[in-house]
């Protein structure tokens, strides 16, 4: 039948991409595991010693663990953006990213589930989170914001898990026919036998439609539900309404960030130039040029609506923010997310690899400082002095953190060996 | 014998396929594989829309009437006030609702598109029939269709 | 009528007739001072909106700004005539509770000069816009020049002229609402636009005219699901928190009538009535259903600003419906005279 197949380029260099694991490839993934296994070990030891290994105590009972949970969320929202926003919107360069975008928001889905079960003290407890029928007869409080989390993100989940998967369907039937042996057999089985016959692709290109629908209000939701777990309380500093789209606005620019920190290096170190042009990742630039306008648009209002509306509480919890005790941190969140942003308007800095790497990581510090400086400050400073104090993370939270970080990695390095990088269908098809 | 026509590019096989319709060959005889979809190829030859779009509509009222209700009755079951909330709090139970409604579309989206388009499909697993690279046109003949 | 073709000095004349005609009623005729302010947070909201729809279509290479970018673009002298109208809002300040214990930013030369100042901006900035964009210049830069303004703009518009009414009462979002229901609200207009006069005009019913009519329709369904994201944003906190000073501006407008049934149907013209009529695919094409939602969608937005108003602001009827209809009658024939104006800016 057809036996001279000749494989069209883009496969072949896309292809090419997921053999032969380098020294640095293997170098990588035995640092991001050591990591990763640091942050375990340090976790075993925080469930045999109980919470107080922590530095959270009161009044500050939330700290670095949720300040992480709230930073994973927001980096796995970028990936969303990109393959289900951009592809309503038709924008082309979403088919650069799109794949390893969708990877990473797989990744850091995993990596923030595990926070609150961290934060839960009590982890072998945490089913008693989902509303199931059990002999105690109770059930869960669909009233309180922490519930709605736990839909928010395991739904959350199980629709990228569905989105990366559709995506990689037919571009694993290619992957199988370029291998001989088992894996090619397990490629085979994992593309659920696709052949590409008209009746597939029909009804695929109407479930990537779907599928993309679907995910776009889940972009502006997740982070919103996120947010109001702060909101609506009423300390101040958390209550205020613009809460909502400030946080989605923050995920997407710390996502897009996240997605350059990646990305870049990929394109290097795979010789992907050719398949992921610079014109593209000028306009992931713009994005996060965009996102980052929003975001210190919502700094100013913030600020300033403390002081409009003459609130004592409010004007006190900004005032803190900005001169108190975690003041630093709070100087350089503005400067790494509202201000070197800005350079980004010249095009010069928007095309240059070197300065967007240097900014996604400036950008992502910035960001994960934001989430600290919102959990931290507010708690530190509420309404009765007699209730204040300064928190300070142990050992124990910056390496869990640290572990986050390495299994983030770490997944992402197995993911580029194990599944083509670039959504070679879709490179035919521009 | 079936004939088997094959392509290198979409234009050539849209041009061929045309060809083959303006020839009188029915719908029914002709098999197409494509390495990307192609709306011109679906026009031609199914020229109506997925069916898809119920699956997508009925699993997201399901998930939202589900997910509002499972909010609701849970919560009217074990009855407790919480933050003086009422029992029955209809933003954020809409919100339950609302989440569901994404998960529960989705699903069955994803359901509806592996059974309407016959996957998973064990024969090119086992007769080792690959996703072809190049676009694919047979022609069957009368009897065989 | 088909004569009446204005040039462009001829759309500033009629411009300032119309926004004295305007004054004179509101200090001769009507009496009650609030009819300005909302005729004034109804059309900045449409005139603002349509340029920045405009704009931010042409920033990221919109398709169906093809068939409508001149008539959007003509609207722009309209930006005009919000600063001339909010001069006359100076002797109406008493509105505002902050007049009698004036503070740092709620003062009255302060926010008379800062609110003139960025009308006058925006209406500079929409013009360069225009012209540039008309005379097929590169746009980039104006672009994103005018939509930083709009956005302060219409920010401002939310925090100074409606939240200031109720001071202390904040909601920190309602700068954004703002800025969004302008681009709803010019999503709306471009889908009047189309049916009713792009489409009627040229009698252009080409396959490309109907996929920018389903590019809209797809844009005010995107918008009317974002727009009850953030009011949903806003609502949920509000009764969560349930503090006394944030849910009485709330319960004013909600606990008489008509404020009770208006709350009710802006969220079902904006939300309920686009999101459904609009969901499924055949009917984005149709002419008459978006026709109709934009209606309802631009009828929304203005029992919104009723609504957000009503418990502190007297109203006079009359004179309400005489503002609007005189407006519309300005943006027809600034429409019908488009061609025109742009043929001169070449």
């Amino acid at each position: 039948m057809n036996n001279d197949i000749s494989a069209p380029q883009v496969e072949t260099d896309v292809l090419t991409a997921m053999r032969r694991p380098g020294l640095a490839w293997l170098t990588g993934l035995g640092l991001a595991g050591l990591l990763f296994a640091g942050g375990l070990a340090l976790w075993a030891y925080q469930i045999m010693h109980g919470m107080g290994v922590a530095g959270i105590t009161h009044p500050v009972g939330w700290g670095v663990y949720i300040t992480d949970f709230v930073f994973w969320v927001g980096i796995a929202h970028s990936g969303t953006l990109i393959s289900a926003v951009l592809f309503i919107f038709r924008a082309r360069f979403r088919t650069s990213f799109n794949r390893a975008a969708e990877a990473m928001t797989i990744f850091a889905l995993m990596v923030a589930g595990l926070f609150p079960l961290i934060h839960l003290g009590r982890v072998w407890r945490f089913y008693y989170l989902f509303p199931y029928p059990n002999q105690r007869q109770l059930w869960v409080n669909f009233r309180s914001p922490l519930i709605w989390d736990v839909f928010a993100v395991s739904t959350y989940f199980l629709v990228s898990l569905v989105f990366f998967y559709v995506g990689l369907m037919p571009d694993l039937a290619i992957a199988a026919r370029h291998r001989s042996g088992r894996a090619g057999k397990l490629y085979r089985i994992l593309s659920l036998g696709w052949t590409g016959n008209l009746r597939q692709w029909r009804h695929y290109g109407r479930l990537y439609m779907f599928l993309a629908a679907f995910a776009t209000p889940l972009v502006a939701s997740v982070h919103s539900i996120v947010s109001w777990d702060f909101a609506v309380s009423i300390i101040p500093g958390w209550h205020t309404t613009i809460f909502a789209p400030y946080f989605v606005a923050g995920a997407i620019f710390s996502g897009t960030a996240m997605v350059l920190t990646l990305v870049i290096p990929m394109r290097r170190v795979l010789n992907l130039q050719e398949h992921i042009p610079i014109d593209h990742i000028e306009a992931i630039a713009k994005i996060l040029l965009l996102t980052s306008l929003i975001v210190g648009f919502s700094y100013v209002i913030e600020h300033g609506m403390a002081f409009y509306g003459e609130n004592l509480f409010e004007m006190e919890q900004f005032r803190f923010r900005a001169l108190g005790h975690y003041s630093l941190l709070f100087w350089i969140m503005i400067v790494c997310n509202a201000v070197l942003p800005l350079l980004l308007f010249i095009r010069r800095l928007r095309r240059s690899l070197a300065f967007l790497f240097v900014l996604s990581l400036l950008v992502n510090v910035g960001m994960w400082l934001e989430r600290f400086v919102i959990v931290v400050c507010s708690l530190a400073r509420d309404f009765d002095p007699y209730n204040w104090g300064n928190y300070l993370p142990s050992p124990v939270e910056c390496g869990i953190t640290l572990g986050s970080f390495g299994l983030f990695f770490a997944a992402f390095l197995v993911f580029v060996k194990t599944f083509p990088v670039l959504s070679i269908t879709e490179l035919k098809e521009r | 014998m079936p004939r088997q026509l094959y392509f290198d590019t979409p234009d050539a096989f849209l041009e061929e396929l045309r060809a083959q319709l303006n020839a009188g060959i029915p719908r029914r005889r002709l098999r197409a594989r494509l390495p990307f979809h192609l709306h011109e190829a679906e026009e031609l030859l199914i020229g109506r829309p997925s069916r898809l779009r119920y699956f997508a509509l009925g699993g997201g009222l399901a998930g939202f009437g589900g997910g509002f209700l499972l909010a609701m009755l849970t919560s009217v079951d074990w009855p407790i006030v919480t933050g003086g909330k009422p029992i029955v709090s209809v933003p954020p139970f809409l919100l339950i609702g609302y989440l569901l409604t994404i998960l529960i579309g989705s699903l069955s989206c994803f359901a509806g598109f592996l059974w309407l388009s016959r996957l998973p499909d064990p024969g090119p697993l086992v007769s080792d029939d690959p996703f072809d690279p190049r676009f694919v046109l047979t022609i069957n003949d009368e009897e065989a269709s | 009528m088909t004569s009446m073709v204005l040039n462009k000095s001829g759309i500033y004349a009629l411009l300032v007739i119309s926004a004295l005609l305007i004054g004179l009623t509101e200090f001769g005729l009507s009496g009650k001072p609030g009819s300005l302010l909302l005729t004034l947070l109804f059309w900045s909201c449409i005139a603002q909106g349509c340029i920045a729809l405009a704009a931010a279509c042409e920033l990221v290479n919109a398709r169906w700004i093809a068939s409508l970018r001149r008539e959007l673009l003509s609207l722009y002298p309209l930006l005009l005539l919000l600063p001339l109208l909010f001069l006359f809002l100076w002797p109406q300040l008493d509105l505002y509770p902050w007049t009698d214990h004036p503070t740092l930013w709620l003062n009255r030369p302060f926010f008379m000069l800062r609110n003139l100042a960025i009308l006058l901006a925006v209406f500079l900035a929409g013009r360069h816009l225009a012209k540039r964009s008309l005379d097929g210049q590169t746009t980039g830069p104006a672009a994103v020049i005018y939509l930083l303004l709009f956005v302060t703009s219409q920010t401002l518009a939310a925090f100074d002229w409606v939240m200031s009414l109720v001071w202390p009462w904040i909601s920190t979002l309602l700068g954004a609402y703002f800025f969004t229901e302008a681009l709803y609200a010019a999503a709306a207009t471009s889908g009047l636009l189309m049916v009713l006069y792009f489409q009627g005009k040229t009698r252009d019913t080409s396959l490309a005219v109907g996929n920018h009519l389903r590019d809209i329709g797809l844009l005010m369904f995107g918008f009317s699901v974002l727009w009850t994201g953030l009011f949903f944003a806003q609502f949920l906190l509000l009764w969560y928190g349930n503090l006394p000073e944030e849910v009485g501006y709330i319960l004013d407008i909600i606990s008489n009538s008509p404020g009770r049934e208006l709350a009710w149907l802006f969220p079902f013209a904006l939300f309920l009535a686009p999101f459904i009529l609009l969901l499924a695919a055949p009917v984005k094409q149709n002419r008459h259903i978006i026709a109709g939602v934009s209606c309802t969608v631009l009828g929304g937005l203005f029992i919104e600003r009723l609504c957000l108003v009503m418990p502190t602001v007297p109203l006079h009827a009359g004179a309400l419906l005489f503002y609007n209809l005189l407006l519309i009658a300005v943006v027809l024939l600034m429409l019908h005279s488009s061609m025109h104006v742009s043929a001169s800016a070449d």
